[in-house]
Order: C-alpha cells, then sequence, then structure tokens
C-alpha cells in the first residue's frame, strides 16, 4: 500500500445469495484511496458501486457479504482489513473514521427524535459524552453547510424539507471528523436547485477539510466537478480508472466512451440521442471474460475468453480493455 | 396563553370534540332504538303490568313512566330532551326487576369489576404481544418464529368466549387446577371488600380466569401485528443510517425499530379495545363475572329495560372514552402529529 | 371479454396462486374446502342420528360413535356434520352483505373523496365506535331473530363499519399508484377504472375481507345462540355448544366430546380462514413473504 494512501482495496468480491443463485456484485475489484482526494465511481444501476460502497463500512444490505479479498484502511497508521473486522469493531469505526451518506436522506432520520438527540446520541455511541463540545461542534457544522443551526437541531425530520435534510445529514457526518467520507448518489430524488447548491457544498468541504471523498454516482457531470479521480465500473468490475481530466478527455474502455457520449450536449442541437446498445449484465451468470464484451463494438475473440486486467494509459491512467490502443480518440 | 390555544386547536381539543359527539349520536340513537323498535319495552313493560298486575292502563303507563323517568305523555322530543337532561344529571332510570334500585348504582357495582379485568388484559396482552412480536421478527423464518407465529395464528381463531370454556374444562374440570368456585364470580361470596391481602387476593384468584381468556385471545393478534410493522420498520432508511452512524445494537433495537413500529399499532389498539369490552358481555356470561358484560345478559334475559339501555350505554361511553385515551397516548408518541398535523 | 377474464382471473385464479406458495396457507385452504364440503354435500352422505338412546348417553368417542354421545345418546359426529350448514350460511350471507356495503363506500369513500369521503368515514366512526356484540345483543332482544336470512342481516349490517374502513384505506393506497394516473390520464372513464383497474388489484384484499368477515359472522352468531338470545332450532353447531353449556356437559368428563367438537369445528374454521388469508396478505407486504 502506498505511503499516501488512506485505502486500499486489495481483489474485493462481493456476493449476494438470491433465490435464482449466487449474485457476483463486486468482482475483483483494487484500487487505493489517497489522503485528501476525492474519488468518484461511476457507473449504471447494478455495476456494483453502491456495493462497492457499503462493502467499505461493511454494512451490505441483505445477504451480501465479502466473499474474498481485502479492504485495508490506514487510519492512524494502524492497518486494519475491514472485511475480517468484528461487529463491535466496525461498529466504532462507523462514522468516526468512515462516515457513509446514502442516496436522498428524505427517510434518513428517526421521526420520533429531534435532530440534537441524533446528533447528541451519534456523539456518545462513540464515546464523546461532553454535550458542551457536541453542541458547539454541530452548531460549527449546521452553519459550515449554511442552515439555521438552532432552529434544525431543535426541529424533528418532518419539520425540514429534502434538501434541508440532505445537508444536516452531511454536516453530522462530519461530527467525528472522518478521515473518508463516502457519498452514494448524495444529490438523486433532489431537484436541480438544490442537487446545484448540495455540489457547492461538497466542493467547499473537500477544500476546507481533510478528508478523503468517495463519491459514487451515475452522473458523470457531477463527478466532474468534485472529483480527482474518477474510475468506471461495470458488471462488477472496474473498467478504467484515472484523473478526472484524462478519462472525461481522453477515455480509452469503450464504455467509458459510450457513457461520455450519452450525455446531451446543451450546445448540441436535435440530433438523436446517444445510448449504449443492450442491456446489463445478468450478475448470476456474468458473460465470459470481459463483461462489458456482448454490448462492446469492438468486442472479438480474445474479449470473450478472459477478462483483461487494468492496464497503463499513461501515467496514473489504467483501462482494462485488449483494444484500447486500436481506438481512435473522439471529438 | 397563545401556546395554549394552538394545542388545544389540534390533535386533543380535535379528538375530545369527536369522542364527545360520538357519545351524544349514540346516546341518541340508544333512546330513538328503545321507543321506536318494533316490540317497544315501554309498551312491552305496559303491557305486562297491565296483565300481571291488573293495572289499568293510566297506572301502568304511570308506573312505566317513573321507572323510566320519563313523562311518557309528552311529545317525543321533549322525552327525548328530558331523557338528556336526566343523562347529565345521572338519572338513568330504575331497574323493572330489582323494584326501585337506580340503575346508575347496579352499574357502579358492576363497571369496576370490567375495567378492572378488561385493563389489565390489555396491559398485559400489549406488551407481551409487542415484546414477542420484535423478538420473532428479528429472529425471522427460525423455528422460534415459526412456533410462536403458529401458536399465534390457533390462539386468534378461538373465539374469546369458546376460549373461555375450554380454560373452565382444561384447569378445573380436568386438571382440577382451580376450585370451581374460584371460576364462578367476582369474589367468593361473603367477602368483606377492603385494602386487605385476603380480599384482594381473592379479587385476583377469580379475576385471573377472565384475565387469562381474554389475554390468550388477543395476544396473537399483537404478536403477528408487531412482527409485521417491525419487518416493515426493519427495512427503513433511517435503521440502515443508524447502523452507519455506528450506534449500538440496542439503541437500534428500541428506539429506531420499536418505537416506530409500534405506531402503527395504535389503530388496532383502538378497535381492540371495543372489542374486549364487547367480548366481556360473553366472557364474563361463561365466568358468572358479575360486571357490565354479565349485567348485560342478565338484563336482557330478565327484560329489565332501564337496566339494559344503561349498561349499554355505559358499555359504549367506557369504549369511547378508552379510545380517547388511547389517542392521546399515541399524538404523545409520534412528533408528527403534535406539530398541527391531520389525523 | 379480456376485462372478463382479467376479472374472473384475479378472483380465483391469483389467489390460490398465492396461497400454494405458502405452506400453512395451503393447509388452511384445503381444510376450509374440507370443512365447506362436509357441511354442505356431507348431510346427503351421512344421515342424521336422531334416535334418542338413553342407555348411550355420553359415550365416549368410539369406533361405533367417533365422537361420542350427547345427552341423549344422540351421535355427535353425525350432529357435527349437519350442524355447518346452517352456521356458515348465515356467515356467508352476513359477510356478503357487509362487503358489498363495505366495498361500495370503501371504494367510493377512497377514490372519490372529497365531500363523499367525510359523510362516509364520519358515519362508519360513529357506528364503528359501537361495540358490535352489546349492539347484537340489544338488537337481538328487540327483534325475533328467528329466520337464518334476518339474523345474516343484522349481523351484516352491524359489521360493515370495519370493513369500509380497510377498504377504503386499501384504495386509498391504490389511487396515489400510477397506473391509475394513466387511465385517467387516458380518459378511459369511470366506469372501466373501476372495473378494469381497481377491483382486480384489489381483489385479494376484498376476499380477504370477505372470509374475515365471515369468521366475525360466525363469533358474533354463536355467541348470541350461546347467550339464548337467537331461537333457533335444527342442527346448528351454535346450538350445540349452547345445550352441552346449559346441560352442564363440561363437568363430565365422559361429555367432553360433545361439547368440544362444536368449538373444534369452529375453531378449525376460523383458522383455516385465517391462515388462508395470511398468505394472501403476501402481496400487500412483500417483505412478508415467506422465502423458501
Amino acid at each position: 500500500m502506498r505511503e499516501n494512501s488512506i485505502l486500499s482495496v486489495q481483489n474485493l468480491h462481493v456476493i449476494y445469495s438470491a433465490l435464482r443463485g449466487t449474485v457476483k456484485a463486486v468482482r475483483d475489484v483494487s484500487f487505493e484511496l489517497r489522503k485528501r482526494e476525492c474519488l468518484a465511481f461511476i457507473g449504471e444501476s447494478g455495476s456494483g458501486k453502491s456495493t462497492l460502497g457499503t462493502s467499505l463500512i461493511s454494512l451490505i444490505p441483505g445477504t451480501g457479504r465479502v466473499s474474498d479479498g481485502k479492504i485495508i484502511y490506514r487510519g492512524n497508521s494502524k492497518e486494519v482489513n475491514i472485511a475480517k473486522l468484528s461487529e463491535n469493531d466496525v461498529r466504532k469505526l462507523r462514522w468516526k473514521e468512515i462516515a457513509m451518506v446514502f442516496q436522498s436522506a428524505l427517510n434518513s432520520f428517526n421521526p420520533i427524535l429531534k435532530i440534537w438527540n441524533h446528533v447528541l446520541e451519534t456523539a456518545k455511541a462513540h464515546g464523546v459524552n461532553d454535550k458542551n463540545f457536541v453542541r458547539k461542534k454541530s452548531l460549527e457544522l449546521l452553519e459550515l453547510v449554511q442552515l439555521d443551526p438552532e432552529r434544525v437541531l431543535k426541529s424533528f425530520p418532518h419539520e425540514l424539507s429534502g434538501g434541508m435534510k440532505q445537508r444536516t445529514l452531511i454536516a453530522m457526518s462530519l461530527l467525528l471528523d472522518p478521515k473518508i467520507l463516502i457519498l452514494d448518489e448524495p444529490t438523486t430524488a433532489l431537484d436541480i436547485l438544490t442537487q446545484k447548491n448540495i455540489i457547492e457544498l461538497l466542493k467547499k468541504i473537500k477544500s476546507e477539510l481533510e478528508l478523503a471523498m468517495i463519491f459514487i454516482s451515475h452522473d458523470l457531470s457531477i463527478a466532474a466537478e468534485l472529483a480527482d479521480r474518477v474510475a468506471t465500473m461495470y458488471g462488477g468490475k472496474i473498467v478504467e480508472i484515472g484523473p478526472t481530466d484524462s478519462i472525461f478527455y481522453h477515455p480509452k474502455h469503450p464504455y467509458t466512451k459510450g457513457l461520455l457520449k450519452a450525455v446531451p450536449k446543451i450546445s448540441g442541437g436535435f440530433e438523436e440521442l446517444f445510448s449504449i446498445p443492450g442491456e446489463p449484465p445478468d450478475l448470476i451468470n456474468p458473460p465470459s471474460g470481459c463483461p462489458f464484451h456482448p454490448r462492446c463494438q469492438y468486442a472479438d475473440e480474445i474479449c470473450k475468453k478472459e477478462a483483461p486486467q487494468l492496464e497503463r494509459v499513461e501515467e496514473e491512467h489504467y483501462v482494462a480493455c485488449y483494444k484500447w490502443r486500436g481506438i481512435a480518440d473522439e471529438k | 396563553m397563545g401556546w395554549l390555544v394552538k394545542l388545544f386547536r389540534n390533535y386533543v381539543f380535535r379528538r375530545a370534540i369527536r369522542a364527545f359527539i360520538t357519545i351524544l349520536i349514540v346516546v341518541t340513537i340508544t333512546f330513538f332504538i328503545v321507543r321506536l323498535m318494533p316490540g317497544n319495552p315501554i309498551e312491552i313493560y305496559i303491557g305486562q303490568l297491565m296483565s300481571q298486575y291488573g293495572m289499568t292502563f293510566q297506572e301502568a303507563k304511570n308506573a312505566a313512566a317513573a321507572l323510566f323517568s320519563l313523562d311518557l305523555d309528552a311529545p317525543l322530543f321533549s322525552q327525548y330532551l328530558d331523557y338528556m337532561k336526566n343523562l347529565f344529571r345521572g338519572d338513568l332510570g330504575r331497574s323493572f326487576v330489582s323494584q326501585g334500585v337506580e340503575v346508575v348504582d347496579l352499574i357502579a357495582s358492576y363497571l369496576p369489576w370490567t375495567l378492572f379485568s378488561v385493563g389489565i388484559s390489555i396491559l398485559l396482552s400489549f406488551s407481551i404481544g409487542i415484546a414477542l412480536g420484535i423478538v420473532i421478527a428479528y429472529k425471522r423464518g427460525g423455528l422460534l418464529d415459526q412456533i410462536i407465529s403458529g401458536i399465534s395464528t390457533v390462539l386468534t381463531s378461538i373465539p374469546n368466549y369458546l376460549l373461555g370454556i375450554i380454560l373452565l374444562i382444561l384447569l378445573g374440570v380436568q386438571l382440577q387446577l382451580i376450585p370451581v368456585s374460584m371460576m364462578r364470580g367476582t369474589v367468593s361470596p361473603g367477602m368483606k371488600p377492603g385494602f386487605t391481602w385476603k380480599f384482594i387476593s381473592d379479587v385476583f384468584k377469580h379475576a385471573a380466569l377472565p384475565i387469562l381468556t381474554y389475554v390468550l385471545s388477543t395476544v396473537g393478534g399483537w404478536i403477528l401485528s408487531m412482527r409485521g410493522s417491525t419487518l416493515n420498520t426493519l427495512g427503513e432508511d433511517f435503521v440502515t443510517v443508524a447502523k452507519a452512524r455506528g450506534l449500538p445494537e440496542r439503541r437500534i433495537t428500541f428506539t429506531y425499530v420499536g418505537r416506530n413500529a409500534i405506531l402503527p399499532l395504535f389503530t388496532s389498539l383502538t378497535m381492540q379495545i371495543g372489542f374486549m369490552m364487547g367480548g366481556s358481555a360473553l366472557v364474563e356470561f361463561i365466568f358468572v363475572y358479575k360486571g357490565v358484560g354479565w349485567a348485560l345478559w342478565s338484563s336482557i334475559g330478565q327484560r329489565d329495560y332501564p337496566v339494559m339501555q344503561g349498561v349499554f350505554l355505559i358499555i359504549t361511553i367506557a369504549v369511547i372514552v378508552a379510545n380517547f385515551m388511547a389517542d392521546l397516548l399515541y399524538g404523545k408518541l409520534d412528533p408528527r402529529i403534535k406539530a398541527g398535523g391531520s389525523e | 371479454m379480456k376485462k372478463l377474464k382479467n376479472f374472473l382471473w384475479s378472483l380465483f385464479v391469483q389467489p390460490v396462486i398465492l396461497i400454494a406458495q405458502n405452506k400453512t396457507g395451503l393447509v388452511g385452504f384445503i381444510v376450509l374446502l374440507i370443512i365447506i364440503f362436509m357441511s354442505f354435500v356431507g348431510p346427503y352422505i351421512i344421515p342424521l342420528d336422531t334416535k334418542v338412546k338413553l342407555d348411550k348417553i355420553y359415550q365416549p368417542p368410539s369406533w361405533e360413535h367417533i365422537l361420542g354421545t350427547d345427552s341423549e345418546g344422540k351421535d355427535v359426529f353425525s350432529q357435527i356434520v349437519h350442524g355447518g350448514k346452517a352456521v356458515l350460511t348465515v356467515a356467508f350471507l352476513a359477510a356478503l352483505f357487509s362487503t358489498l356495503i363495505a366495498v361500495t363506500l370503501g371504494i367510493t369513500s377512497g377514490f372519490v373523496g372529497g365531500r363523499a369521503d367525510t359523510v362516509i368515514m364520519f358515519i362508519t366512526e360513529v357506528v364503528l365506535t359501537i361495540p358490535q356484540f352489546p349492539l347484537l345483543a340489544v338488537l337481538a332482544a328487540f327483534i325475533r331473530l328467528s329466520s337464518p336470512t334476518l339474523l345474516a342481516f343484522i349481523l351484516g349490517a352491524v359489521s360493515w363499519p370495519a370493513l369500509t374502513r380497510a377498504i377504503r384505506a386499501q384504495a386509498l393506497s391504490l389511487r396515489e399508484r400510477d397506473f391509475i394516473e394513466a387511465a385517467k390520464i387516458l380518459d378511459l372513464g369511470s366506469f372501466h377504472i373501476i372495473f378494469s383497474e381497481i377491483l382486480p388489484n384489489m381483489m385479494s384484499y376484498i376476499t380477504i375481507s370477505f372470509v374475515m368477515a365471515m369468521t366475525g359472522a360466525i363469533y358474533s352468531q354463536v355467541g348470541l345462540i350461546l347467550l339464548g338470545l337467537v331461537p333457533l332450532s335444527g342442527h346448528n353447531w351454535g346450538l350445540m355448544i349452547q345445550l352441552a353449556w346449559t346441560r352442564g356437559a363440561i363437568f363430565f368428563k365422559d361429555s367432553l366430546s360433545y361439547i368440544l367438537s362444536p368449538i373444534l369445528a369452529i375453531v378449525l374454521f376460523q383458522w383455516s380462514s385465517v391462515s388462508f388469508t395470511r398468505s394472501l396478505e403476501g402481496i400487500f407486504n412483500p417483505r412478508l413473504r415467506v422465502r423458501r
């Protein structure tokens, strides 16, 4: 694991037991997260990105579990494998070291508790019992997210709007100074103006605090604004990863190219919208070899046989494809 | 002062008003049922008096009027007003059978027993039900879940009065666990009321079977409802977020899952109260437990109309009041209600 | 024609498929069918024992009399076979009456909303607050419930509020669903919306409500009989219990079969109804579905 990395995921496999069979949601994923960097995971539904996020705090829903691989977290110079931690140890680590904010906070709060109670109990759960300190800190954080602190603290969740709740949740996520903040679709289900506000807020947090962020979304444009590096996921695997500019200006993987092409341009005329033909893969019986080959126009025999590993394209930029060299860049 | 007005503009006030209006309506319906039904009891009674005692029509009518505290010659509407006036004064008429005894007094001697037995039963049943319900929800699909769910379903299928008979047979006759004298009545004959251990233990011994009957016949429903509600709540986002926040399991179970899972059960609570009070007519019959339920049967059997009317009224009013209290409790537990929301 | 097919399918086929997925539900369904068969077809197969045999009073179960004999030496089993028809018929009629009212009022209240909803719910809530059984008892004191139809009518007239509330709640939740919006936007006409869109989706729920109404009607019916408020004659599980009770059958070990048999018959019917409806509940609450 690198010197300035804070998280190292190595050959991670996550599976779910479903009625029909085993769903291989995350397949052989490896990456490192560096201090203070924002790494975005982009992919469609079922690409495994959300499962990946939840696995990092050992909170995979339903029957999901890590079947192989390691999730090494380095906090305070000690290294632990999150995948092998006991429930009690993982509980201590959650929110305090690694905080995760889920999609749309509309129902993230207990309807019968005031926000202040939420904050206080979170602090207490991690051994922080000084009420005054907690109060001061939470007021500061709520100001940081541009809310009226006093009012929010004494409110019940139903008294706050969707946008306010999302901001409150983000503020609360910073309460214990986590080293890593994972955000899973934090702006989906919010209106577009609120989305913009939240993004601006996240940018602010990123610049002011010493945090590493993992940002999970299907929305490329948001990733472009926030992330330092972007990883595209498909069929449970990382198919391309690299600095944001590289990915956006010289994408090498056919899937990434397709994603970028599919984004409608404001400047464009009424040309037909592009969408990647085909359907997402069945993760119980995933396609052999490269998961994208059924939908890829460049695929041939070798793509069907064995899954390509990530190979270096340029500085920091890797792609998992046999054909990338032969594909011309598009404008 | 302003906050007082605001609070009362809301939930509590509205529920109280509704309870009051319902009582008025029920009282009115009762009055008109008694007078307008085929087989008008007053006319029957007059007829009875005439044939049995050889009274003239006028004499019989006067006697009936005295028992009902009504002026039978006045137009119906003014009789209705009299009736309402009497009610507010606590005058429910006099018993036909126990000559001249005030209905209110009779009811006052019966009501406490029913409130006692039904009240304890509801508390026990609800508590045990939600405790077990949440336990088996967490252990969903396991052996404990299957057994308890199965037993619960069987228990809810047995009508409470039939369960009472079964208990009588099982505990009293077959296994001879309980002496027959304990299975009937509210207290042993000749027992002096008072705060003595002797009296209190006697009361509980006699109430044991009725309470057991009520509890066993309703606990299954609570277990299954709570199980369902808990399973629903477990799927809620805020529970997942609570885990992500690193909250201890215990806290999540009680304050996140438990407290929220109970809320939907309150609608059933109001129905259950009504059902239990209604069922007291049968359960008290089985155990000869002299509460208002037994009094209803007894007064119907003896055609003692003033008592019948009074008991029916009291049972209904008790249900309305109990429901109102349940509504209040719910308002306290769910903050979404307090803040001036609609029902 | 397709609409009719859809309607019938949702009424008969869909519930059966759902039931079959749940073991207990399936058992319940089968037991239910057995009881119904026994009560309506059984009497033609097994004759009623009407001979009084004073030397065979309160015989315990034996090969000759599977469920023993009653206080007059008559066979209990044949009485059980003949005793279901009256009870179940009354329950069926009462539930039918009650469900018809509830569905009409509930759907109107739920979908039309507004004034109609407020009025209907107000009346419903008021009647609902009156405890059902005491009301029935008092009515029975004034109205001679000599005919089964009258009894069924009274039972139905008293039990519709609870059902109405449930159906309305279901209608309300359906109303939010997109396909109703779509149908409205497509201007498909109220009649069509009700019969092709709403009812098929509510059919399972209505079936559940109907079956539960039957169990409620049995509770009230047998209760009234037990208290002696229904001047019925003939063969009837409720009447058997009432006779056994008044004759003190609970006090003799040998007479237990006499009083327990009708109780068991009733409990079996109630249990099978409840089990069978629980498996249908799975569709409203996928989280309750049995995982196999």
